[in-house]
């Protein structure tokens, strides 16, 4: 299953939620959906999931547009909302068989597959509590529940994670790599972007509409951190001495001292950086440590948007 | 549906299934402390009426022989006011609630079609009068052991009040489909509880009188047969129109919403013309098409503002269904989304009833010349420009509408040529009046003369030769408007047709 968000717009009076965005992902992916509030994230999935018509662009599932063929799509999404249900007087065995039923299925094959769902997302124990008394991270599991008892090919999370305890996190974490071993393609927002940084293949970062960096993480994180930052730690405290040896030396900028480490830039490549280090090294610096910092999906975050809101 | 899949689905009747919504409104109305509250409520006032009028009874020396009918006529004005009252404002709630603008249940991306949720929703109402009815049933029947109302009364005055609250359900339905906001929809509710106690008020009337007349002895006329059924067809004829639109109004916009009303409509149309044709041959009165021209003449005034607030643009989906013969297009050109094919079905409809109208009533006189009720050919001739005038100018402010919006407003929503249309005929009543006020000559004498333009001055004219002027005025802004807009309307004809593309399949 191929999907293809192509030039998508969405006006709310003169208000453009989502403006000219393109992107697509597959099958096994799982595509990461950042942006700070209002950013229009809600909206795309909304438009993904059939849910709402974009003023213009398009939705592709394996071709089906949803604009044009919503009642097709829809076989083929399925949805979790930001918003939990909250259907009152209806257990979550009934919401379950209920949406079952709603997309066709019948007899045994639909007992089995409420059953199978219940047993995946872990709910067996609550069946018969009412959807009203559940608390948020059951409802989450009921929602998630809901939009795969049908068995969709894609999966479309909006905030899945959110005022989850760490321990149903995890789970839910677990639960999406397993969706995705199953070749869903699946999009997922979340605040919580180290936890995206695990399970995510792709990432597209959004901001007021439009996207600022798309593709895969590591595309994206190379994109975004052209020159490597490498961290020092010496024995001794010859922090400043340290700082202005490599000020002089080629390939390093922005030498400072962060926490009792020395951070630089590395303007070159890889063999520049074991360079620089030899160098220290015979100018007899007691080196202990020399590693490259990693940057992740947060600190890309921070740099790319600018925390603006429509 | 084709023959064929109609014969394969009764065919496979093991496979059928209980619409999913039925089910699921069902398991909340039992779990729900709303409907079971209100139906023990409902069973304790009836309880406690009985006895009222029993204990009553008691102290009574003379026996009551009218006590079963003035228990019964208790047991309705009860039924009438929890089920017409109750039912469906219960029904109305659930599916509003589902449908909240920012946040639509996501029952409605499912793949359950738009007719199977309303028909759920519909049946579920069905199902919960039902259980009121059923609740109440035993009462009204040991009503017939105590004198005063026969069994057949009994079940007639039930039946037709199921009915009632059936059709009312639908029309709740309806209202919950509007995409309005809260407010509006807030609103529509207290004028549909008003509307309610005037409903009550009638159906109650209505079995006293049926009570006091005694439906028993009644049933064995034809006449009555063939009222009651023009009743119940009548009836069903509003609330299958109210489904088709609430169908309509839940369907995805990208869908060709217009086929289903439109087609039904038409069927209506073409049916309640034979009845209308029935009645006036059994009774003789040709007045009588009246109610079939009046009944249209709302419908197709209602059907022309929704249709100029049609988008001219067809969506590839709808596109794909135009058919590729140019004879079968032509026909399909009616009921497809646009205004253009909408203007020309309405524009159809009214010619024919306003031709048909006329020609029932000359021929009529004819055919019946004993009739009570003649009209002489002046008055026939009156009316013929009067209705010809006011169809011209609906059209006329329509057509207006939609070029005002189409030059000017492009870029804003379809339907705000709807909403000119009104603006148009609204302020054209008003202007002269407001005028003539700041002159200090507005008097029931000026609105009774001349106001060219101004569709509402044709019923208050106090000249019935200034029928003629309005009718040429009509005709001529007619003339002018449609010339405006030939451009356009060509433009939509020519692009009627199927897209090249093959249609998606899902893999």
């Amino acid at each position: 299953m191929k999907v293809q968000v192509k030039n998508l717009r969405k006006e709310f009076g003169k208000t453009v939620a989502v403006d000219n965005i393109s992107f697509s992902f597959d099958s096994g992916h799982v595509f990461g959906f950042v942006g700070p509030n209002g950013a229009g994230k809600t909206t795309t999935m909304r438009i993904i999931s059939t849910i709402e018509e974009p003023s213009s662009g398009d939705v592709l599932l394996n071709g089906i547009s949803v604009c044009e063929e919503p009642e097709l799509a829809r076989r083929a999404v399925g949805y979790v909302p930001d918003t939990l249900p909250a259907h009152a007087d209806i257990t979550v065995h009934e919401y379950l068989d209920f949406f079952a039923r709603a997309y066709g299925m019948r007899g045994q094959k639909r007992t089995q597959a409420v059953e199978a769902i219940e047993e995946f997302t872990n709910v067996i124990g609550i069946r018969e509590k009412s959807l009203k008394s559940l608390s948020k991270g059951m409802k989450q599991r009921v929602s998630l529940g809901r939009a795969l008892v049908y068995d969709p090919d894609v999966l479309v999370l909006d905030e899945p994670a959110a005022g989850l305890d760490p321990r149903a996190r995890v789970e839910l974490r677990e639960l999406l790599m397993l969706l995705a071993e199953r070749k869903k393609a699946i999009l997922i927002s979340s605040h919580i972007l180290t936890e995206l940084t695990e399970i995510c293949n792709g990432v597209v970062i959004i901001e007021r509409g439009k996207i600022l960096e798309t593709g895969t993480i590591e595309d994206v994180l190379k994109k975004s951190t052209p020159r490597r930052t490498v961290a020092i730690r010496l024995l001794d405290t010859q922090n400043a001495a340290l700082i202005k040896e490599l000020l002089q030396t080629p390939f390093v900028e922005n030498a400072r001292d962060v926490a009792n480490e020395i951070h630089f830039e590395c303007t070159g490549d890889e063999a520049a950086a074991c360079d620089i280090l030899g160098e220290l090294i015979a100018k007899k610096f007691k080196i202990i440590e020399f590693r490259q910092t990693k940057a992740n999906l947060e600190d890309i975050f921070m740099n790319v948007t600018k925390g603006g809101v429509q | 549906m084709s023959v064929a899949r109609l014969t394969n689905h009764f065919r496979n009747w093991r496979d059928w299934e209980t619409n999913p919504i039925v089910i699921k409104e069902l398991r909340q109305a039992v779990r729900s402390w709303t409907v079971t509250g209100m139906l023990l409520l409902f069973l304790i006032v009836l309880f406690i009426t009985s006895l009222g009028f029993l204990v009553t009874e008691s102290f009574d020396v003379n026996a009551n022989l009218q006590l079963g009918g003035s228990m019964f006529s208790a047991f309705v004005v009860i039924l009438a006011g929890a089920s017409v009252f109750f039912i469906p404002l219960y029904v109305g709630i659930r599916v509003a609630a589902e449908r909240k603008e920012n946040d639509p249940d996501l029952l409605y991306v499912s793949t359950l079609s738009p007719t199977r949720i309303i028909f759920g929703k519909f049946l579920c109402g069905a199902y919960v009068a039902l259980l009121f009815f059923s609740a109440c049933m035993p009462f009204m029947a040991f009503t017939n052991l105590l004198r005063g109302v026969d069994l057949p009364t009994v079940f007639f005055i039930l039946f037709f009040l199921f009915l009632v609250v059936c059709a009312a359900n639908q029309v709740a339905i309806f209202l919950a489909c509007l995409p309005m906001s809260r407010p509006f929809k807030f609103l529509f509710v207290i004028y549909g509880i008003f509307q309610s106690f005037g409903v009550i008020g009638t159906l109650v009337a209505a079995s006293f009188s049926l009570m006091r007349s005694g439906i028993g002895a009644m049933m064995l006329h034809r006449d009555f047969w063939i009222g009651t059924l023009t009743c119940v067809l009548i009836g069903l004829a509003l609330t299958g129109l109210f489904f088709v639109l609430s169908v309509a109004l839940i369907s995805p916009p990208s869908a060709n919403r217009a086929r289903p009303v439109r087609l039904y409509i038409t069927t209506v149309w073409l049916l309640g013309g034979l009845l209308d044709l029935n009645w006036i041959w059994q009774t003789k009165e040709v007045q009588l098409v009246a109610v079939w021209a009046v009944i249209t003449a709302i419908l197709m005034f209602f059907s022309l503002l929704v249709v100029i607030s049609n988008a001219d643009q067809l969506s590839q989906r709808v596109r794909r269904k135009i058919p590729p013969s140019p004879l079968k297009r032509a026909f399909a050109f009616l009921f497809f989304n646009g205004a253009a094919g909408g203007l020309v079905w309405v524009a159809l409809i009214s010619v024919l009833t306003l031709l048909a109208t006329t020609e029932i009533l000359s021929l009529g006189n004819v055919w019946f010349p004993k009739t009570v009720l003649r009209m002489t050919t002046e008055q026939e001739n009156n009316l013929f420009t009067i209705s010809s005038t006011t169809v011209a100018y609906a059209f006329a402010y329509a057509l207006t509408a939609l070029f005002l919006h189409r030059k000017f407003f492009p870029k804003r929503p379809p339907k705000l040529a709807g909403l000119l249309a009104v603006l148009l005929a609204g302020a054209w009543a008003i202007a002269p009046s407001i005028v003539l006020f700041f002159l200090n000559q507005l008097s029931w004498k000026s609105v009774e003369g001349l106001q060219l333009g101004n569709v509402f001055n044709i019923f208050s004219l106090r000249e019935t030769a200034d029928l003629r002027p309005h009718q040429i005025f009509a005709l001529g802004w007619l003339l002018l408007i449609l010339l405006v807009n030939a451009k356009w309307f060509l433009r939509q004809a020519k692009t009627f047709r199927p897209p090249p593309s093959a249609p998606p399949v899902l893999e």
